[in-house]
């Protein structure tokens, strides 16, 4: 054997560990998944008919399928935009040379490593009515209110419009059963769970600015507005672009807090893609439907990422372009 | 280069790795190990799991070359799915507790052995030694696919402090619906200007299972006798009331717990003395013991005249897949025997399938009271109908739905029963 074939055999040898791990537990699922979902398959029924492409064209009728798309659309719409945006802006405040800006950066990057089931508890508790975090500061502040008089204005101003309200915040609402507040609750903590490591990302996008840039950009009389304008963010933009399409594709995979949190209810207000797919799987056995859903899910995240790729390098073109 | 010592060594790891699971099969340390499944935490220490755990070490002395190895599946709901994976994947243990409520999944796709040729070959064992409306439950047909383990009606109990403290008579069985609401009423108390009252008259729980009796004891039901269909039942008119009477309890007359208030204070209100009546099964009375609450159990309140309610079995079954069913058996008659159910129903969990060990604790007016629910209370509908699992899913949301003010109870009625139908048609 020559040298060159053995270096080869060893760089394949190296490779074989990750390329056969790809290869079980990644292209083999993928592939086994495509099998099933043109078939009618129940996992306890020996009957498993080919039925084509019925499993999606029954999915694109089935109107609770398309109530979780719908959720799941929602979700990702408030999620990725609010998610970068608020991640960059943390960076930036944590990658100025400051004193104790680390304490910081290990603040914010904590949720990141805790158990989602765990925060998704702590949501549970912030949420609840009256105990919970968000009604007991109503409660502090109608204390406030009517300690000062101004529940009584507020009552009689309302009066003023034809409305009745006691001038007092009603602190039983249970906001986990509302139906918007729901799907808010879970947007709030997957911006809190997901911003250290997007935080982290941008840091490192903003460290690896040159200087020399801003230097030139203050000594041409550019505001803070403009540097940012015309110098991060076109720095930044492939950074932005990695955090979107990652962040995206976290959101279309929403799963842990919906299971634990709101069980897709109140009135399927949260019910997602990926939760759906779990019951369909693992409460009704329909392994051969459940695998029609996860491949629109697959569908659905590639057009997206897809759109977004082409939609961001068409900006970083005409940036540079002029 | 690593050295040749070091090659060996890898060599050595891995196949380690590669034959670990290719080496396990049934006999380790010269002793058959016989798989039994159980739902609930391993780590879960109690008066009950030292019981269970006295009577397996019991079992592994009487059959010295046997070695249990008990297998416990955290999380109700996912006990059933664990035990179907397991079987999919050709790996299912020997035994497992079936809770019948959800048997049709694991009878109605030949999950399990019949049991009858073992029964009848055995003449030790005595059918006629289990309560005979459990052997219903458990069989189809001529077919046998559990042996009675324990049970649990659900039954109304009622916190005797409370009602002594409001001055009423305690409720007499078969009391109605109309006896119910006044005591409900009467048992609530509320203090000006407090946002729910200081104590409810009802401890209300949403959870299908939990509320579904009431519907039966107003002559409505969920599904068609066959079980094929929800339309017509749990939209049509006798169901339409039961509904309307749990939402007016909590909404409307606020003498029932509404989840919310749950949801606030996070606690059990029954349990904590802030409600006197509350619909369980017998596994409450452990933690009522150690509360130290003094309660006393009675039927669910009925609109029907005759007392009705819904009785949850767990039964010992052997799954197909069981190399050794012999000695699955042998279990199975030792963990149902009178001795051995005796010790197991000590701690209160529930009652013992086996009717001569539930005579040991019979005597009692407790007791008495879910002995004699044997003999009326009905099958759940899952212990015949696949998928009923997602029925309840649909049926505890729909309640949600009311009580939130999403829907109206004829809506939601009607929009949860078409969900079963088609649910049910899969």
């Amino acid at each position: 054997m020559s040298e060159r074939s053995r270096t080869a055999c060893r760089g394949y040898l190296f490779a074989a560990p990750a390329t056969v791990y790809l290869a079980v537990f990644s292209l083999l699922p993928v592939a086994v998944a495509g099998y099933l979902s043109l078939h009618r398959w129940h996992l306890l029924k020996p009957d498993r008919p080919f039925v084509g492409l019925g499993n999606y064209a029954h999915l694109l009728r089935d109107p609770l399928f398309r109530n979780a798309i719908y959720n799941t659309i929602i979700y990702s719409a408030a999620t990725v935009p609010l998610g970068v945006i608020t991640a960059l802006l943390v960076a930036m405040l944590v990658a100025r040379p400051l004193r104790g800006v680390g304490f910081f950066r290990v603040l914010y990057y904590i949720p990141s490593v805790c158990s989602q089931v765990a925060l998704s508890m702590v949501f549970i508790w912030i949420m609840a009515p009256e105990v919970g975090l968000i009604n007991y500061c109503f409660g502090r502040l109608n204390e406030v209110l009517a300690a000062t008089g101004l529940a009584a204005l507020l009552r009689q101003t309302a009066t003023l419009f034809g409305v009745s309200w006691s001038g007092q915040i009603d602190t039983m609402t249970d906001y986990l059963h509302r139906p918007g507040w729901a799907m808010a609750a879970l947007v709030a903590l997957g911006l809190w769970i997901g911003l250290g490591p997007r935080m982290i990302i941008f840091v490192a996008g903003l460290q690896n600015i040159p200087q020399e840039l801003y230097e030139a950009a203050e000594i041409d009389g550019c505001s803070r507005w403009q540097k940012f304008r015309y110098v991060t963010i076109p720095q930044l933009a492939p950074t932005i672009l990695f955090v979107a399409v990652t962040t995206t594709i976290a959101a279309f995979q929403l799963f842990t807090p919906v299971y634990v949190i709101t069980k897709g209810g109140p009135q399927r207000t949260t019910d997602v893609v990926s939760y759906h797919i779990y019951r369909e799987a693992w409460q009704k056995f329909e392994v051969g439907m459940a695998s029609a859903q996860s491949y629109i899910l697959f569908a659905m995240i590639l057009v997206v990422a897809a759109l977004q790729l082409w939609i961001m390098r068409r900006g970083l073109r005409q940036e540079v372009t002029g | 280069m690593p050295s040749y010592r070091h090659r060996v060594l890898l060599s050595l790891v891995l196949a380690a790795a590669v034959a670990g699971p290719v080496c396990d099969d049934p006999q380790r340390d010269g002793r058959t190990v016989l798989r039994v499944a159980n739902w609930g935490s391993p780590a879960v220490e109690s008066d009950f799991m030292r019981i269970e755990r006295e009577i397996w070490g019991q079992f592994e002395r009487l059959n010295p070359g046997v070695r249990l190895q008990i297998e416990q599946i955290p999380g109700y709901g996912q006990y059933a799915p664990k035990l179907i994976m397991q079987h999919v994947a050709g790996v299912a243990p020997d035994v497992i507790s079936l809770d019948l409520s959800a048997g049709a999944d694991f009878i109605n796709n030949d999950l399990l052995l019949d049991l009858r040729p073992l029964i009848e070959a055995d003449p030790e064992f005595r059918r006629s030694d289990y309560f005979e409306n459990l052997w219903k439950i458990c069989s189809r047909g001529e077919r046998i696919y559990a042996v009675p383990l324990d049970f649990t009606p659900m039954m109304m109990f009622y916190n005797k402090r409370l009602f002594d403290r409001a001055g009423l008579p305690y409720p007499r069985e078969g009391w109605t619906w109309q006896e119910f609401l006044e005591t409900a009423q009467r048992l609530t108390v509320r203090r000006p200007e407090a946002s729910r009252p200081s104590q409810f008259g009802y401890n209300f729980e949403n959870w299908m299972p939990f509320w579904v009796c009431w519907l039966w004891s107003n002559g409505g039901d969920v599904l068609s006798p066959d079980g094929r269909r929800a339309s017509g039942y749990l939209d049509g008119e006798k169901s339409a009331e039961a509904i309307q009477f749990l939402a007016d309890l909590i909404l409307q007359k606020k003498v029932a717990s509404h989840p919310a208030d749950r949801a606030a204070l996070g606690v059990d209100f029954f349990l904590n003395g802030l409600a006197a009546l509350d619909m369980k099964g017998h596994w409450m009375l452990i933690d009522y013991r150690a509360r130290g609450l003094d309660v006393g159990v009675t039927t669910i309140p009925t609109n029907i005249g005759r007392p009705t309610t819904v009785i949850y079995v767990t039964g010992l079954s052997i799954m197909k897949q069981c190399k050794r069913p012999d000695l699955a058996w042998k279990y199975i008659k030792y963990a149902t025997s009178e001795a051995v159910q005796v010790k197991r129903v000590a701690s209160g969990l529930a009652i013992s399938g086996n009717a001569r060990a539930a005579a040991h604790y019979a005597g009692n007016p407790i007791e008495d009271a879910f002995l004699r629910a044997v003999e009326y209370a009905r099958a759940p509908w899952g212990s015949r109908v696949e998928n009923y699992a997602v029925c309840e899913d649909f049926g505890t949301e729909m309640m949600e739905n009311i009580l939130y003010g999403h829907s109206s109870v004829p809506q939601a009625l009607r929009e949860a029963a078409k969900l079963m139908d088609a649910a049910l048609y899969q």
